[in-house]
């Protein structure tokens, strides 16, 4: 079934039932109604409606430049939105620090990770959030009690570190990434935000990533999962969007898609469908196995 | 401490005693405090130390390490500062002058209006303070490299110094106020001697260590001490985990108008009046005391006790020289590979430590 | 950002309040000695002023920014200028191809007369012959004793650094001093190592150099400090500027050395030192005097065609010596800083 939503856009936006399934709240902890944001003249999001309930992994999907790190910069505080309306727990809010989101319990995993190299990996670890004892004038770190912390949480995650206080920067990626992310755990009391937290890793620590995802989840966190990896996001998602070209094009519940479909509308269906036909014509390349031409469309026809 | 839910798959085996990965090996207790750059520094300045000890005989007498200790103090009260904001990310190349605009402030205010000499120590706190703020605010808002916004003050005080002393006493040096009230109250405390077995020591030299030392506990053990090591080795990060990224900044460039201040008071009550036109040059002596002692020139890395032995390395250099009678031509020319060489020594101390 | 506009509308008000009272403290804090008020209320010397009709005159120093002695040149050039309705235009640059491009700058604003320092004569050759051949008078001052006559400046007043430095040295002869050192604020600076080295022409003992950063006076206390305890012979120093003196004098005290002091150039502080006898005597080389002279040379030489010294002589402000015995005369004019 397909519907034009309020702002006009194209793509199959399907009826979401979500919130009659939800398990536990019904009210969305996080919300974003027709959001958007430009910079200058430059509309980088704009008819973005997407929910994220407790207890859930709401997916946001699409290509390098749809919009995605604009739209994890507005939930997360470092950006303000120009257009439309961004609710948590259903009041409207606007954040102009990090700080005011984190406070809200919205923690994020940057696809930059957000550590800083040179430092310690316990400070990274409790930075902007640092434990202190002792009264005001000689109010201190407490620092045992951070690197105890910052040990348990990393094993946690399987990470075993001899030496917390190594450079972070002195890390692989993805132990790097997993320390991050077990960052935000920590520290996000109701809404996790992970930005391509896969693209980066391995086969192994991407299972480790996405079990972890799904531990959060099931301990009641709303977790936002952005991804360019269909596979990856069907593994774990709840609720999966789509963006493209700084709009929604796609947003459906789990039970209303499936892999295949989720992976050929990433694929952005017509262009697919042009490019097996140059390909065709090219002696030598075998088009045999792609994906036939109606399969790469779905929901509402493409009317650019 | 948070719950932990279990998770629907399987998870790594519950840790028991400590289990290392197997990868890295322990390093010697020894190696491991030579790499930490405190130490190179340490061992630099002693070698400095020894050297001269060896090649110029006065030194070896306590009155010499008197004077090479108060050298060291009045760089050494401005390198914690620089140095701090170094560790931030930023520079402050109006450090010099800033100092003897703090000294003017307060010795033109007293005398041309005739109060107490504490009106003018306190009014030119709160001139360096502001001078401090701006150069933070300017670096904030304008986003432009410190480097660029302070080279601008520099110049700006630089002229401000020479001209505002000769319009409001028409000399390019201010008048004496030796004879006003409060005089030997603030010389008490700015700028006093006292007598350690037999040899005597200036103030600053105390001040300079409990400054040190209060840099040292801020800067490891505080929230604000990661915030400065944050805010310098990636601003961005810092700001999207939330730490206070313009607060810190600012504070940072506000301490080194408070160094100013104090150094500027020492320098005032010492001397009883203030040379327009000095000043100049410092501020490079300032951070090459912080970077000789450690600190990255990007930020991100360094301590606060690298720095003393920094500026006193630079001290026991510059009076070493004189103490050891070489050809006075040559004097900057030594100072020069005297500083490499210590410097040098800091770094091949700290690579052969990592290395093995 | 939205916050920042809140913030600064609710602290505006205490802020400015704060401001006020402290402000109002600050008035009441007056003191009982010293200061402004206890200073006489005698400024510069004014006279009259011609009535000639006024013409621009261009000085021309190799001053460093903040020097006293070149200030003190300057104010008697003012002075000159203000009694013979000249506009004095100022510049200078210890750098001599600097300077020259300074000399050039006043020859193209078209002005009726040069006065220069020949700091470095080489350098300031083709100014010069430019000037001439621009119809502008171009006298010297201070430097260039030897070297005025050769490059066609009209006269020259002052002498040279080196006769000053030599005049120190015979005069430390007389004093029976066998040792000194001779601070040099500034290394590389040319009016001072000629000072140095005059004195050591002369000077019939030995004469060592000690170079000291003058842009940080805790810096020169330590260093003079550290030279006498590395040479406990050293019974003279030799500082080239007063405060350096002053400085020395802390120094010499604190390392319980028997030195002596001497300087060139006074200020207010030092002729107190002098008439206390911390401080043993003072050249001066009368910079007012070289400054007043230069300006109102061109004056004279507008409006009546003279110069001094024929074109053959200079004429010589210095050295003379301030000690104890004369330094009352000169006090109250140092104390007004154009001495």
């Amino acid at each position: 079934m397909t519907s034009k939503n309020e702002s006009g856009t194209h793509g199959a936006i399907l009826e979401d039932n979500a919130a009659d399934d939800a398990t536990d709240k019904d009210r969305a902890a996080v919300e974003l109604r027709g959001a958007g944001k430009s910079y200058g003249n430059v509309r980088a999001l704009h008819g973005v409606n997407l929910k994220v309930y407790p207890s859930q992994v709401t997916c946001v999907l699409g290509d390098n430049g749809a919009g995605k790190s604009t739209l994890i910069k507005i939930i997360s505080g470092l950006h303000q939105h120009t257009e439309g309306d961004f609710l948590v727990d259903n009041r409207p809010v606007r954040f102009s620090t990090p700080r005011e989101a984190l406070d809200k319990g919205i923690a994020t995993v940057y696809q930059d990770l957000a550590t800083v190299a040179l430092m310690p990996v316990w400070r990274n670890f409790f930075l902007g959030s640092e434990m202190t004892k002792g009264p005001w004038p000689v109010r201190r770190l407490d620092i045992e009690r951070m690197k105890k912390t910052a040990d348990h949480e990393l094993r946690e995650m399987g990470i075993l570190l001899d030496d917390l206080e190594q450079p972070i920067g002195t890390l692989s990626g993805g132990q790097r990434q997993c320390v991050a992310i077990a960052r935000a755990v920590y520290f996000g009391a109701r809404v996790l935000i992970l930005d391509e937290p896969t693209a980066a890793l391995g086969v192994k620590q991407s299972g480790v990533v996405l079990k972890y995802i799904a531990a959060a989840r099931d301990r009641g966190l709303g977790v936002i999962f952005i991804t360019h990896n269909p596979h990856h996001a069907y593994m774990v998602g709840d609720h999966f969007s789509v963006l493209r070209l700084g709009t929604m094009e796609l947003s459906a519940a789990r039970d209303q898609i499936t892999l295949e479909e989720l992976t050929n509308h990433m694929a952005g269906g017509s262009e697919l469908a042009a490019l097996k036909h140059e390909l065709a014509q090219v002696r030598g390349v075998d088009v045999e196995g792609l994906p036939e031409e109606d399969a790469l469309q779905v929901g509402a026809p493409q009317t650019h | 401490m948070t719950q932990h839910a279990e998770p629907a798959v399987e998870t790594p085996p519950a840790p028991g005693p400590k289990q290392s990965d197997g990868r890295t090996s322990q390093r010697p207790l020894a190696l491991r405090l030579l790499a930490r750059p405190e130490v190179g520094v340490f061992l630099g300045a002693a070698a400095v130390y020894v050297f001269f000890l060896i090649a110029a005989p006065p030194v070896r007498e306590g009155s010499a390490m008197s004077t090479v200790l108060y050298q060291s103090s009045t760089i050494g009260i401005m390198a914690l500062p620089v140095a701090l904001l170094m560790i931030g990310g930023e520079f402050d190349l109006s450090a010099g002058v800033a100092v003897v605009t703090s000294a003017l402030t307060a010795s033109m205010l007293a005398y041309q209006l005739t109060l107490n000499v504490w009106a003018g120590v306190i009014v030119a706190l709160i001139v360096s303070l502001a001078i401090g703020f701006f150069n933070g605010w300017m670096v904030v808002r304008t986003g432009l490299p410190s480097f660029l916004v302070t080279l601008g003050t520099f110049l700006i005080l630089q002229g401000v110094n020479l001209a505002v002393t000769k319009l409001v006493t028409t000399n390019v040096a201010t008048d004496d106020i030796s004879a006003m009230d409060g005089f030997d109250q603030a010389k008490k405390i700015f700028a006093s001697t006292f007598e350690v077995g037999g040899v005597t020591v200036k103030i600053t030299v105390v001040y300079w260590l409990v400054f040190a030392a209060l840099a040292t506990w801020v800067l490891l053990r505080t929230k604000y001490g990661n915030w400065i090591f944050a805010v310098g080795g990636n601003k961005e990060s810092a700001r999207a985990v939330g730490v206070p990224v313009t607060f810190t900044k600012i504070s940072l460039f506000m301490l080194v108008g408070f160094g100013a201040w104090f150094v500027g008071m020492h320098q005032l009550f010492t001397f009883n009046t203030v040379q327009s036109g000095e000043g100049v040059g410092q501020e490079l002596i300032y951070i090459a005391a912080a970077v000789i002692g450690g600190c990255l020139l990007t930020g991100g890395y360094g301590s606060a006790i690298g720095p003393v032995f920094g500026a006193f390395m630079f001290g026991m250099v510059n009076q070493g020289i004189v103490f050891a009678g070489w050809n006075p031509d040559w004097f900057k020319a030594f100072l020069g590979v005297m500083l490499l060489g210590a410097v040098l020594i800091n770094l091949w101390v700290r690579q052969s430590a990592t290395r093995r | 950002m939205d916050r920042s506009s809140r913030f600064r509308s609710r602290r505006v008000v205490p802020v400015v309040a704060v401001a006020a009272a402290a402000a109002l403290t600050l008035a009441g804090c007056s003191s009982s000695s010293g200061g402004k008020k206890a200073e006489e209320s005698g400024s510069g010397a004014s006279a009259g002023k011609a009535n000639t009709p006024r013409m621009t005159v261009a000085l021309v120093t190799h001053q460093a920014p903040g020097d006293t002695f070149w200030d003190i040149v300057r104010k008697g050039a003012e002075a000159a200028a203000a009694k013979d309705n000249i506009k004095l235009v100022y510049s200078a640059d210890p750098n001599a191809g600097n300077q020259a491009n300074l000399v050039q700058n006043a020859i193209d604003q078209k002005v009726d007369g040069i006065a220069i320092t020949l700091a470095k004569p080489g350098a300031m050759k083709d100014v010069v012959s430019k000037a001439k051949a621009a119809n502008i008078p171009v006298v010297g001052l201070n430097s260039g004793v030897s070297d005025w006559q050769k490059l066609g400046l009209m006269e020259f007043f002052g002498q040279d650094e080196t006769v000053a430095g030599e005049a120190l040295g015979k005069r430390l002869n007389e004093a029976g001093a066998k040792n000194t050192a001779c601070v040099i604020q500034e290394q590389g600076n040319i009016g001072l190592t000629q000072r140095c080295d005059g004195v050591k022409k002369t000077f019939k003992g030995k004469t060592q150099t000690l170079f000291v950063n003058g842009s940080d006076m805790p810096s020169v206390k330590s260093t003079i400090t550290a030279k006498l305890s590395q040479d406990k012979s050293i019974d003279y120093v030799v500082a080239l500027g007063a405060p350096f003196a002053l400085t020395a004098a802390q120094s010499v005290s604190e390392s319980g050395s028997k030195a002596k002091i001497a300087t060139f150039d006074l200020n207010k502080e030092l002729t107190g030192a002098i008439d206390k006898g911390t401080i043993q005597f003072a050249v001066d080389q009368q910079p007012y005097l070289q400054g007043y002279l230069a300006v109102d040379s061109l004056w004279l030489y507008k409006n009546n065609g003279n110069y001094s010294g024929g074109g053959e002589q200079p004429v010589l402000t210095g050295p003379a010596f301030v000690d104890k015995t004369n330094v009352d005369k000169v006090a109250q004019f140092a104390a007004k800083g154009t001495r």
